[in-house]
């Protein structure tokens, strides 16, 4: 069977990005996201545990009966939290501490669980190593910037440095991460969307299929 | 043939009253409150009502302009509501606030709450209260120590400087200040149009009589947030007076709460609405030591919906269905 790991990639990071437009793992997303650095630390960890889960559940595909494969899967993955955990907590004290509980929380991160159920548990190991990795990016992608600007706007900082003391405290509650989260959502989608319209009509261009008027973009 | 037959849908008698002229009769009974706050605290408030309502204008065009409409569509369709707007956040802050304040606070008032919603009227919450709010939340560290108006009391004593006279009453203290001074504003700190309480009342006796609000839905909410705040320190009636004309409960009561959009429909559910409100602003006083009104608002905004939802007109003549007797 042939993999198409274009697709694969193009899936994680657009076209079903996991939070920007399967708006999966919404808790971290709103909770982590006042820093950026907060967001690469929680995306590298979930990027961990996506890639490890997907293989072992892909490996593990024909064993499981399919009556008992979310608990079996939540074992796989409470498993990978665990080592992620203890990884960190001991190398890393720092992103440890400002991750806090969303850390063991990943266990029930639906993003996990959605790879595994809709990918991992149908495809082969090469194809489920890659899509935990381009899922993992997807989401990391999403949470450095969305940290990234609310870090800017809500503390006048980048990744910790002050640039400068002005800031809209706003963007640093919870509602402002509401509110973040909808801008990049909407803007993503607009996004995607005028690039898929472009590369639609491109190819019909490129087929020559005159008989049909051309469509305007929407 | 002779076009003399008109046809069209009804209604075919149109009333005066336009959005356009309600909010420019709002406009007119701010204007005393406005002036009052200007006397009070000298030019930078007029500064600051004057950005506010500018940059509520320039955010509505602007939207408006980057969706695809032309100037002079929107100024013939321009209904004067961000004027309201704009005016509101303008008053709701205090002149110890920094010059950029409400520039944010508008455009995020009109762009991010009333626009994106679909503008006017289909707004969820007031866009004025959640400007304020924007602007309470997010400049905390800019701002200093509320400022005396220009004029210090008439009758009697100052108040303290240590504490606002809403701070004071929500922890169960009277005012030093005399009643008469707060009904003036007369030496009391406070917002630029939240202070002069005898103004704020003459906007609303005006929308009253212009018939734009009813005025028993801010006096339901202005009497029980005095009650519950008598209630919560067991019966001290001497609060009464003070926990009413001290910080934003007049401003609020008539020109925030009242509005049309985020109301009830019902009579019945407008008074649950208003009731719930009183109630709330005096419980969060005496829970957070702050000025509350505007959040309490905002909050009862949000239940709009849900009291609409269950509070609804019984059509005349309307009988419940019987149930259907079972078979056998």
């Amino acid at each position: 069977m042939k993999t198409n790991f274009k697709k694969i990639a193009k899936d994680g990071i657009i076209s079903s990005n996991p939070t920007l437009k399967l708006v999966l793992g919404t808790c971290p997303t709103l909770a982590l996201t006042t820093a950026a650095m907060n967001g690469i630390g929680m995306g590298l960890a979930v990027t961990f545990v996506l890639i490890c889960s997907n293989i072992l559940i892909s490996l593990l595909r024909k064993a499981i009966p399919k009556q008992v494969r979310i608990p079996a899967f939540i074992l796989i993955i409470a498993t990978f939290v665990t080592i992620v955990r203890l990884a960190l907590d001991y190398y890393l004290p720092d992103i440890y501490e400002s991750l806090g509980l969303y850390l063991p929380l990943i266990v029930v991160n639906c993003i996990i669980l959605a790879r595994a159920e809709s990918f991992a548990s149908k495809n082969g190991v090469l194809a489920s190593a890659a899509d935990g990795l381009f899922m993992g990016i997807g989401f990391t992608l999403a949470l450095t910037t969305m940290g990234a600007v609310r870090e800017i706007l809500g503390a006048g900082a980048i990744f910790g440095y002050k640039l400068w003391d002005f800031s809209i405290g706003f963007f640093s509650s919870s509602a402002g991460a509401f509110f973040t989260y909808a801008i990049f959502i909407v803007l993503f989608a607009l996004i995607t969307d005028s690039i898929a319209e472009k590369t639609k009509l491109a190819e019909k261009n490129n087929n020559g299929d005159f008989t049909k008027p051309i469509e305007e973009a929407k | 043939m002779e076009n003399k037959l008109i046809y069209s849908s009804s209604p075919h008698i149109k009333a005066q009253r336009t959005t356009r002229r309600i909010m420019i009769d709002v406009c007119i009974a701010l204007l005393p409150a406005t002036i009052m706050g200007i006397i009070y605290f000298g030019l930078y408030a007029l500064l600051l009502v004057a950005l506010s309502v500018a940059f509520a204008v320039i955010g509505e065009y602007l939207y408006l302009l980057i969706a695809g409409k032309t100037f002079k569509e929107i100024t013939d369709r321009f209904d004067f509501s961000s004027v309201v707007t704009g005016l509101l956040i303008g008053l709701t802050i205090g002149t110890n606030y920094p010059f950029y304040t409400p520039i944010f606070g508008s455009l995020f008032a009109v762009v991010a709450v009333k626009m994106l919603f679909g503008g006017t009227g289909k707004n969820v919450v007031n866009p004025a209260i959640a400007g304020r709010v924007f602007i309470f939340i997010s400049f905390q560290w800019a701002v200093g120590a509320w400022l005396f108006p220009a004029i210090g009391s008439v009758f009697g004593q100052t108040a303290e400087t240590s504490a606002t006279a809403v701070v004071n009453v929500s922890q169960g203290i009277i005012p030093k200040l005399s009643v008469l001074d707060m009904l003036l504003g007369t030496g009391m700190q406070g917002c630029i149009g939240e202070t002069c309480k005898l103004a704020l009342l003459a906007g609303g006796i005006y929308l009253a009589i212009r018939r734009v609000i009813n005025i028993m839905y801010p006096f339901i909410y202005i009497a029980l947030a005095g009650i519950t705040t008598v209630l919560i320190f067991g019966f001290d009636f001497a609060l009464f007076l003070p926990s009413i004309l001290s910080g934003g409960l007049i401003l609020g009561a008539i020109f925030m709460a009242t509005d049309y959009t985020t109301t009830p429909n019902t009579t019945l559910g407008n008074t649950v609405y208003f009731v719930f409100l009183g109630v709330l602003t005096a419980v969060l006083r005496y829970a957070t030591n702050m000025e509350t009104v505007s959040f309490a608002i905002l909050l009862m905004n949000l239940t709009v919906p849900l009291i609409d939802k269950f509070i609804l007109n019984k059509p005349f003549g309307y009988k419940k269905p019987q149930k259907a007797k079972e078979a056998k």
